[in-house]
């Protein structure tokens, strides 16, 4: 794994009186332990991962309170674990990245929704919206509506998202009703701290098991005819029991204010920024202390109508503050006003922007246009002008540095062993032309970015084949797919290769073979070498598999051997033989390999061990800088620097000290037939006789042939 | 109601860079000094070395009761801008959180290329002069230095040292003390890190001597005795250049070759224009010394390329090494150093069987081990043959072609001479790349020189699209942009063209 967290695991044991100290999402995977979870599961993803991460790496503490831990190949079958809470009194918790994992695992929850829960059910999203996300912008919010499942969107603030994890579950079981939880990704990185509370065990966990399955309960199957029957419990029992314990347990916070003529209302992960602007306009302070009251929604479905008129009756105006598209919640609210005559005015995406993050600006600015608007009677001249000077300030800043600023997109790691194989693509493309490339979600999206700019669609995690299954058809060139190991194991390998061969596709599929789940931190996947559960094999193999799946053409090729990449994959885009062709890229992430070398390295060197050093380099005087090397590679240690010879001034293509010696560049040379200013050295730490005998030798003919290559004698060697 | 409001912290940073570390240091040092404190980050992907962004809120005043701080920020309302690379810092101006009135900016002047900066097919560097000027009249006060090279000179890491220029600043109401005693507590390579700190510390207040990308400067061209008096007669624009490029063609064949250089030179020299004496000073010496199988072999066994080795991978004077040369020179690239009539009937050859794109000897070469050493020994003393070969041959006339036409523009027009002189920037390095330039140059000539010295086409025109021309081929690689640009130049001539055809 990626990160390790040792700090944070001790952390995770505090109990009652203690203070934990941590990021949100850490603080979120505390208050299960206090809620006396039975079961967690959920499938990697930012900002969530290190919900999972954290527990993977706390098995005595999950073995202590007897919960079960499942890192689940998909969100679907994260989603469909839920299903241990339908008929028994066990807490569970599932999490994910959304909006993609809910769209994955949405038929698993329509179910899971429709029958209903006994045990509370929770299920964690970070919302991946705005600035940092990953994924198309959608909400998490339709889910809720359309499976009547409940939404909790709390306040960022430790001890306010922490209560809300408790009440989640409480909720739950007081409505029978799977409950959301959705922390933005900012939230989820949040650091702060909550007053601890002691792990709870849990009702029924590993420790303490049920003696058998519950009686059979047909009103208890997704099935008709139990389905009409559930509907209808959804809208006349589960909501408004749900409402009933929202108003109960004030799980929405009214903040008051002596403006009584308007109000806000706003979703609770949008609080603090909506403070900040009103502080901005002098209209709170930075305790909270507002003068315009506003009713923060902590649960944002379902809504609860009465507080809704309660809070909006007698005013003249209030400000529905609701990140993203469509305005579900201002619909709701305006609905809720109508029916119960009550006529405030409401605004809302008429004032504040349709689409996008609601950053403290985006807030201010539209807090300036509602106060202008319904209290001109106050004063904010002063702030409308400050806020303006701050915006010149970016003008006039934007037109000093220019339009032209070098973008800075992620890029593959230095010694990726991805990125060969995308040289590889686009040497064969001189040859035989270009190809559709299906891209796929995993760090090989990244190739999308200069200097490869290769990938035509992204349809999903592990949907590359099956997205170019309408293209190949169409198309005089095969299309090429590509996937990463863990996209296969996350459908690909059913929706991709299952799909091509039962349709007979002709197609050719990359399957990227690192061993783990990289972009997302580096998880384990069914075919890495190691499992987090006894650190063996799962014994899944991609070729075996492809193989019982009945693919023929398989190929399975060192990733950084450029020279047999390019020529199978020539073969592959070309052969007369039909059907699906596979390639397996074969090469350990490049994050998870050095961790584990760096470490074993310096035990070697300490222990006078002999170690081979290689890096690679390349000579000032012979590169003539086009960068041609570059444009075929973009590692991050391959570089540029001014040119040091005194008639040139194209900067020369330089190796920094960030070079792990993986070797692509000279395989690119080669390859490629790049110039020959690449040159790779390996140099012996702790030499045995041997070494300096032979290093000797070596030195002493070419001394005695007239040449001088070995300078090490020179004090100016070295550091 | 009270109307203080918190310090807000921006860190611009580049994934793997270990921003989150500085993060950490900071908010711990805030705990212990306790001032409530928070921060937040937007990893994602943004982790594989894209850009990314640290925020962080102290309160500023120790209080029990916490106050509501926020997740992002705000133009205008940053108190602190730290960035860990110069461009990063160009951004969070542009991007507003640099104000007058507030904003302290700590950076590191150094640069880390972006890839579109890196791939370009010349010199696609961003000029960071304006980010200086921006950094001045956006900032209420700077804190600007090569930071990277602080680090390393210190032993340290570049997050220790931006910490110390923080701490140094004194824009946090943070003792040093908290700052060190966070470094310690998280008990990691603690002593280098301390220095680091140290470092930025003691220059946190006074701003250093600002260090941008400068190109090295040119090194004192040697003494050349035997042509000083020549050199000693050119105009003293020319001297520096022409007695690097005597210096280099010695070296690359022998005086005669050199004396010929100044030969050629003088006959640009005596047009009168020294900008373009000057820069044809420069051309020609590279011209000249055109890469060819022997000049590599020659490159790669030159001393002082092996110290330079030693230093860069840091080889210790008792430590073995090897370095293998990756070497792949195209059958074309070897019949070229055959005689004229020989090569050309063997590249003809070559050509009809098509071989002339597939056939390349693909070779891996340890030049400092005696096997290899010899190879390349072998190949370099084929110095004296050079002459003789059909490459030389080619080289020299189209060396002359070259001068030709910067003869005859400057008879026309000064400022299109000096262009066409640039031209030869086009024309450089091996294999595909040499022809591609070439290639190019030739669609140039051919297009846009030939015309005006023809008297079809007014200098003042052409120079400015020799200018585009040039930008254009260094465009892409597969001369589509140049295509264009040469297509467009000729269609806005197109109605004065029949005239012209008189």
């Amino acid at each position: 794994m990626e990160r390790s967290f040792a700090k944070e695991i001790e952390s995770l044991r505090l109990g009652d009186g203690d203070t934990f100290r941590g990021e949100g999402i850490l603080a979120v995977t505390k208050a299960l332990l206090q809620s006396g979870v039975s079961y967690v599961g959920g499938y990697q993803g930012a900002p969530v991962s290190h919900l999972i991460d954290v527990l993977v790496q706390a098995q005595d503490i999950l073995d202590d309170l007897g919960i079960h831990l499942e890192t689940c190949t998909n969100e679907a079958s994260a989603a469909a674990m839920l299903g241990a809470s339908i008929h028994y009194p066990a807490r569970g918790c599932v999490t994910w990245k959304a909006i993609v994992g809910t769209n994955v695992a949405s038929d698993a929850l329509s179910n899971l929704a429709s029958a209903g829960v006994t045990g509370g059910a929770l299920i964690v999203v970070g919302e991946d919206y705005g600035e940092g996300a990953s994924v198309i912008q959608e909400r998490s919010h339709a889910y809720a509506m359309k499976s009547s499942m409940w939404l909790l969107d709390p306040r960022p603030d430790l001890p306010v998202i922490t209560k809300t994890v408790q009440d989640a579950f409480e909720l739950s079981e007081a409505s029978n009703t799977p409950v959301m939880l959705e922390l933005r990704i900012r939230a989820c990185h949040v650091t702060g701290e909550f007053a601890a509370k002691t792990n709870q065990h849990a009702k029924v966990s590993r420790n303490s098991r049920l003696p058998g399955p519950s009686a059979f309960n047909y009103d208890r199957l997704a099935h008709p005819p139990a389905t009409f029957m559930q509907e209808k419990l959804k809208l006349e029992q589960r909501m408004p029991a749900a409402r009933k314990f929202i108003l109960e347990r004030g799980l929405n916070e009214t903040m008051p204010g002596d403006l009584s003529e308007i109000g806000i209302l706003v979703q609770g992960g949008l609080y603090n920024a909506l403070n900040r602007a009103l502080m901005n306009l002098g209209l709170a302070d930075a305790f909270g202390n507002s003068r315009v009251p506003v009713l923060v929604l902590n649960v944002t479905y379902p809504l609860v109508p009465e507080q809704l008129n309660q809070f909006c009756a007698g005013k003249r105006a209030v400000l529905m503050v609701e990140e993203g598209s469509p305005d579900y919640i201002e619909q709701a609210l305006c609905t809720a006003l109508r029916r119960a005559d009550i006529n405030t005015r409401v605004h809302g995406k008429d004032m504040l922007p349709a689409a996008g993050e609601y950053t403290i600006e985006v807030l201010t600015r539209g807090l300036l246009a509602f106060v202008k608007a319904e209290q001109p009677q106050i004063d904010i001249a002063a702030a409308d002008a400050v806020f303006n000077a701050a915006l010149d300030n970016r003008k006039t800043a934007q037109a000093l540095i220019g339009t032209n600023l070098p973008l800075r997109p992620p890029t593959f790691c230095t010694g990726c062993p991805e990125r060969p194989v995308f040289t590889a693509i686009k040497l064969v493309e001189r040859e035989i032309g270009k190809v559709h490339v299906a891209a796929d979600i995993g760090c090989h999206a990244l190739a999308t970015f200069a200097p490869f700019s290769l990938g035509h669609s992204i349809l999903g995690y592990g949907m590359s084949l099956a997205s170019a299954a309408g293209v190949g058809p169409l198309m005089n060139t095969r299309s090429l797919a590509i996937m990463g190991d863990g996209g296969f194991w996350h459908n690909g390998v059913l929706s991709g290769v299952a799909s091509s061969m039962f349709n007979r596709g002709d197609g050719v599929l990359i399957v990227m073979k690192n061993g783990y789940t990289s972009a997302t931190g580096v998880q384990y996947i069914p075919s890495s070498a190691g499992n987090r559960v006894d650190g063996m094999s799962s014994g899944s193999d991609i070729e075996t598999t492809l193989k019982a799946l009945g693919v023929k053409w398989v190929r399975t090729l060192r990733s950084y051997g450029l020279k047999d990449m390019r020529a199978s994959l020539k073969e592959a885009l070309t052969t007369t033989t039909k059907g699906l062709k596979v390639i397996l890229a074969e090469g350990e992430c490049q994050l998870a390999r050095q961790r584990r070398l760096r470490t074993d390295e310096a035990k070697a060197l300490k222990s006078g061990e002999r170690v081979v050093r290689t890096r690679f380099g390349i000579d000032d005087a012979v590169c003539t800088g086009d960068h041609s090397c570059i444009r075929l590679s973009g590692c991050p240690s391959l570089t540029i620097k001014p040119n040091p010879d005194a008639l040139r001034t194209d900067p020369v293509a330089s190796v920094n000290s960030g070079c792990v010696g993986c070797g692509h560049c000279g395989e690119v040379a080669h390859a490629a037939v790049l110039c020959p200013s690449f040159y790779k050295t390996e140099i012996v730490h702790n030499p045995g006789w041997w070494d300096r005998l032979n290093d000797r030798l070596h030195r002493a003919v070419i001394g005695w042939l007239g040449g001088r290559t070995a300078q090490a004698a020179q004090p100016a060697a070295g550091e | 109601m009270t109307t203080t409001r918190p310090l807000c912290i921006l860190i611009a940073a580049m994934g793997g860079e270990g921003g989150g570390v500085l993060t950490g240091w900071i908010v711990d040092a805030a705990e212990r000094a306790g001032y409530p404190v928070q921060s937040t980050s937007i990893p994602g992907v943004a982790q594989r070395t894209g850009a990314t962004t640290y925020y962080i809120e102290i309160w500023p005043e120790k209080t029990t009761q916490r106050p509501v701080m926020c997740l992002n920020p705000m133009p205008g309302q940053v108190d602190v801008m730290i960035a860990s690379e110069f461009v990063e810092a160009g951004r969070a101006i542009a991007n507003g959180y640099v104000s007058p009135d507030r904003t302290l900016l700590i950076a590191s002047t150094h640069r880390i290329f972006a890839v579109a900066e890196k791939s370009a097919m010349a010199d696609g560097r961003y000029d960071v002069t304006k980010l200086f000027r921006a950094a001045k009249d956006h900032a209420r006060q700077t804190v600007l230095f090569d930071m990277d090279q602080a680090a390393k000179d210190a032993g340290s890491i570049l997050n220790a040292v931006l910490l110390g220029a923080l701490a140094g600043s004194g824009a946090l109401p943070l003792p040093a003390q908290a700052f060190e005693d966070g470094i310690r507590a998280e008990g990691k390579a603690v002593e280098s890190n301390l220095a680091g700190f140290r470092f930025g510390l003691s220059h946190g207040e006074g701003e250093l001597a600002v260090r941008a990308a400068q190109v090295a400067a040119l090194p004192p061209a040697a003494a050349v005795p035997s042509l000083a008096d020549r050199i000693a007669r050119l105009p003293p624009a020319v001297q520096k250049f022409a007695a690097e490029g005597i210096k280099r063609l010695i070296d690359y064949q022998d005086e005669a070759y050199a004396r010929l250089y100044l030969e050629r030179l003088d006959t640009v020299v005596k047009l009168g224009d020294e900008a373009l004496a000057n820069e044809t000073a420069r051309h020609l010496a590279l011209r000249m010394s055109f890469e060819d199988v022997i000049r590599v072999a020659q490159l790669k066994l030159k001393p002082e390329r092996f110290s330079a080795i030693e230093r860069e991978q840091r080889v210790r004077p008792d430590q073995p090494y090897t370095v293998a040369e990756f070497l792949k020179p195209g059958v074309e690239e070897i019949a070229s150093l055959l005689p004229p009539a020989l090569a050309q009937r063997v590249i003809a050859l070559c050509d009809r069987r098509g071989w002339t794109e597939k056939l390349h000897f693909g070779m891996t070469v340890q030049s400092n081990r005696i096997g290899g050493f010899l190879k390349l020994r072998t190949l370099a003393g084929l110095r004296g043959w050079r002459p003789r070969s059909f490459r030389y041959a080619e080289e020299q006339q189209r060396i002359e072609d070259w001068l030709e036409l910067i003869r005859r523009a400057a008879a026309l027009d000064a400022a299109f001479a000096r262009e066409i002189v640039d031209c030869a920037r086009l024309i450089k390095g091996y294999g595909d790349t040499f022809k591609r330039g070439a290639g190019n140059f030739e669609r140039i000539r051919a297009r846009i020189i030939l015309p005006v010295l023809e008297g079809r086409l007014a200098p003042a025109q052409a120079s400015d699209a020799l200018v585009q021309a040039r930008t254009a081929a260094l465009a892409d690689p597969d001369g589509q942009s140049l295509g264009n640009m040469l297509g467009d130049f000729e269609a806005s001539l197109r109605p004065t063209l029949p005239h012209a055809a008189e």
